[in-house]
């Protein structure tokens, strides 16, 4: 009965504890920029004003505009729900799941590029087609990074393979891991929409991507949006940490060690969000045509674990 | 100043303007005017050139009568004509025959057909009805994959209101339309009548970042008409301000041009060292943005010694920590990737259009008024005006950190020559119905303003080109070819104001 718990309260910590990491990330930002910045808690604050707010919809909307954030927020949720953060056990888990979690990120992807066209504001359509430009390419990489790291452990169940990314040591001395971590974190950076691929703080409507798309939104819709959102940068983190990164994941989901596993997550997830904000200031976003090359060295990368993984 | 007023029949124009271009005459404007009040049937068209480096103007001027009031364009030899024979026709009804493009230019759509609000019986006060009947019209590009974007006039960030169409093929450009003239607040209209006096706040606030060097234009051209003399010592003072204002605006361009990109580094020390010049500024003069510094006949307020040092030691600091940011900036490889070959201004468009300032040089254009049309103590000092063959945003990036550090120079020499004596004198009486012209380099280019006397030292027409008016036609050319991401950067590149374009 306990593990059950705990499992769904993993899935409530990330959930909850996504919007801190967006707000780590700006206070960084502003740090190094010089700035006070906002608080901390502010994206808190800002989901708290847009689910008590008006909301102002298109009458060009049609349903799909409407449903749209729902399902966003539904599809991040069920890929958190199978994702180990502070144990290996997860609330959903089967083999194939590697596969599932690749197809909602785009499944979710594929909805919001369609509610950014449905409207037929310019911007919207502008971030849609530029959108699926890059997850083109982001996509296949995303899957070979999964597998280079799903082939020496011979499994898609993403519990299976972080219980033995956990235990085997061995397997982080391989190189294969080295080159994975490499082209997830260029992923991280492109999915999440973060300067050089996107920037995320622009109100240069005509260079957005992810939030051109968001444009229209307004009120709860666009609470939900951006709250899907950084959930999404939560798990993409929490992905690469158990993936490439996993010291302190419990195996065992029970006994004393599992507050100091929760506790030492929490902090690599804080770690990873300042990293991630110093990469973004000491990088401009590239232009718009060469993302493609970014991301086919994230490819080869990928590619070469994988090679690897056999050679060696 | 010297001007040489050529004045023809309306039939004479196009080949007398011509005479003065083959003569090496450099196209600045063309200025209309209502002037019934003088007894002349009706109004008169004067095309304004400038000979650089001899110092001289020449005025070509005809009358076009109220019976017939047509004249032949001449914007079909001299593109650069193009939006003053616009204007003209959207404000006082004379029709250029043979304009390529006789689209309202300041006033949209709406404004009721007929209705020419410059014309001396046009009263100040008169409000008209919107007519919805009229619509704009747009160049349309065609074929399967076409798209228009349109974007504006209200932007997401706190700028100015301006409508751009882009006819796009994926993120490509293929053609771009800018239309401008949302913050038209009839100014010229509203200054006539005005005595001189009150002229020079309203010229102070055509612009916000370019307060002295629009100020300074306007004082010249009324002291061009009244023969006065400034004193040596307010000249000096002139320049200090003219540099100071053109220091604040090159560094906060320098950081802007990075927001283009989110490149965090520069736009933080970018905006640091323009506040610091700000408040620089506030301390000297008492107005951030150099406001209430100039003088019909001098200068307002007198800079004391302990001003002039503290200006000395400021500068050196921003010297130091400009030359190492540009540096730190230069060195970036997504910096320079980005600014390189994106938004190319070629030099023949440069010149055709007779672009202006920091745009032109960055363009192998080399014109800067402040050597070729001297004013104020320039031509005591000793500058270099750098230009640069690119034309791209690296290039317009580079000569505004080349002419900072000539600023520099100039400011040293200032503060070290600066004569004692008097500041201001008293302009007298302005003889009525004559027109004098002021010309001077903002840190956009040049400023150009034309005064005209009416009785008891009033304001009978004034007309304002500013540096933007100029280089704001050359901007739609240089996007074609380059994505729909890279337009706020190039545009950012020209950093070209809306509220002094439009008045």
């Amino acid at each position: 009965m306990i593990p059950v718990l705990l499992e769904i309260l993993q899935v409530i910590f990330l959930i909850g504890v996504s919007p801190l990491i967006q707000g780590i990330v700006k206070k960084t930002k502003a740090f190094l920029q010089g700035r006070q910045g906002p608080s901390i808690w502010q994206p808190y604050y800002d989901l708290r004003k847009y689910m008590n707010k008006d909301e102002v919809v298109s009458v060009h909307a049609s349903w799909l505009f409407l449903i749209t954030p729902y399902v966003v927020f539904a599809t991040t949720i069920a890929v958190v729900a199978m994702l180990p953060v502070f144990m290996t056990h997860t609330l959903l888990s089967f083999t194939g799941q590697l596969v599932l979690v690749v197809y909602l990120f785009g499944m979710a992807r594929f909805f919001t590029a369609l509610s950014g066209i449905d409207t037929g504001s310019s911007f919207g359509a502008m971030g849609s087609s530029r959108d699926m430009f890059v997850s083109a390419l982001a996509e296949p990489v995303l899957f070979t990074t999964l597998l280079a790291v799903a082939l020496p452990v011979k499994t898609t169940n993403l519990t299976l393979i972080t219980e033995r990314v956990v235990s085997g040591h061995a397997l982080l001395l391989s190189p294969t891991f080295y080159l994975a971590f490499l082209a997830f974190f260029i992923l991280v950076i492109t999915e999440t929409g973060r300067i050089p691929v996107d920037n995320p703080d622009t109100h240069l409507e005509l260079t957005m991507i992810h939030e051109g798309m968001l444009l229209e939104y307004s009120g709860k819709r666009l609470g939900l949006m951006m709250w899907s959102a950084w959930m999404k940068q939560a798990l993409m983190y929490t992905l690469l940490m158990d993936f490439c990164l996993p010291w302190g994941i419990s195996l065992e989901g029970k006994g004393p060690m599992l507050i100091a596993d929760f506790v030492f997550v929490f902090l690599k997830l804080v770690v990873m969000a300042i990293v991630v904000a110093f990469v973004e200031m000491s990088y401009a976003k590239i232009r718009f045509f060469r993302i493609p090359r970014l991301l086919s060295a994230a490819f080869a990368l990928s590619m070469i674990a994988i090679v690897t993984e056999y050679l060696l | 100043m010297k001007t040489t007023r050529v004045i023809v029949g309306p039939q004479e124009l196009l080949n007398a303007c011509c005479t003065v271009i083959n003569d090496h005459g450099r196209f600045i404007t063309m200025v209309a005017s209502d002037e019934c009040g003088m007894g002349i049937d009706r109004f008169v068209v004067r095309y304004i050139f400038a000979h650089d480096g001899k110092s001289m103007l020449t005025v070509v001027e005809s009358v076009v009568p109220e019976s017939d009031p047509t004249y032949p364009s001449v914007s079909s030899m001299i593109p650069a004509a193009s939006w003053a024979e616009r204007e003209a026709h959207d404000l006082f009804g004379i029709f250029p025959i043979g304009h390529p493009d006789l689209r309202p230019l300041v006033l949209h759509e709406h404004w009721p057909e007929g209705v020419y609000p410059l014309r001396k019986d046009y009263a100040l006060t008169e409000k008209q009805e919107q007519d919805f009947s009229r619509s704009w019209s747009y160049p349309k590009v065609e074929g399967e994959g076409v798209f228009e974007v349109p974007v504006g006039p209200i932007h997401a960030g706190v700028i100015e209101p301006g409508h751009f169409r882009f006819q796009v093929m994926g993120d490509s450009v293929l053609h771009l339309e800018a239309k401008l003239f949302y913050t038209h607040r009839g100014i010229e209209k509203r200054s006539e009548g005005m005595p001189v006096e009150k002229g020079l706040y309203l010229a102070e606030r055509i612009c916000g970042v370019c307060s002295v060097s629009h100020a300074l234009s306007y004082v010249q051209a009324i002291e061009n008409i009244s023969g006065t003399e400034v004193p040596e010592r307010a000249t000096f003072l002139r320049v200090l301000f003219a540099e100071m204002e053109r220091l604040y605006n090159h560094v906060g361009d320098i950081g802007n041009m990075c927001a283009g990109i989110g490149y965090a580094y520069g736009i933080n020390h970018g905006a640091r060292l323009k506040e610091q010049l700000m408040q620089m500024n506030d301390f000297v003069i008492g107005h951030r943005f150099l406001r209430g510094s100039i003088a019909l006949g001098g200068i307002t307020e007198n800079i004391t010694e302990e001003k002039l040092m503290f200006i000395e030691v400021t500068l050196q600091q921003v010297q130091k920590d400009l030359n190492e940011i540009v540096g730190q900036i230069l060195s970036h490889d997504t910096v320079v990737n980005r600014f390189s070959n994106a938004g190319v201004l070629s030099e023949q468009i440069a010149r055709e259009l007779f672009t202006v300032g920091p745009t032109a040089r960055a363009s192998n254009y080399d014109v800067d008024v402040r050597r070729d049309l001297p004013y104020a103590a320039y031509s005591q000092l000793a500058f270099d005006v750098p230009t640069l063959t690119q034309g791209d945003v690296l290039a317009r990036f580079k000569q505004r950190f080349l002419e900072a550090r000539q600023s520099f120079q100039i400011i040293e020499q200032v503060i070290k020559n600066m004569p004692k004596g008097d500041i201001c004198v008293p302009i007298g009486d302005l003889h009525p119905y004559s027109f004098g012209i002021g010309i001077t380099e903002s840190p956009r280019g040049e400023n150009l303003h034309f005064v005209m006397t009416g009785e008891n030292n009033t304001i009978y027409r004034y007309r304002v080109r500013s540096a933007p008016y100029a280089n704001w036609p050359a901007v739609p050319l240089c996007v074609p070819g380059n994505i729909i991401p890279d337009f706020p950067l190039i545009n950012k590149s020209f950093e070209l104001c809306y509220a002094c374009c439009d008045r």
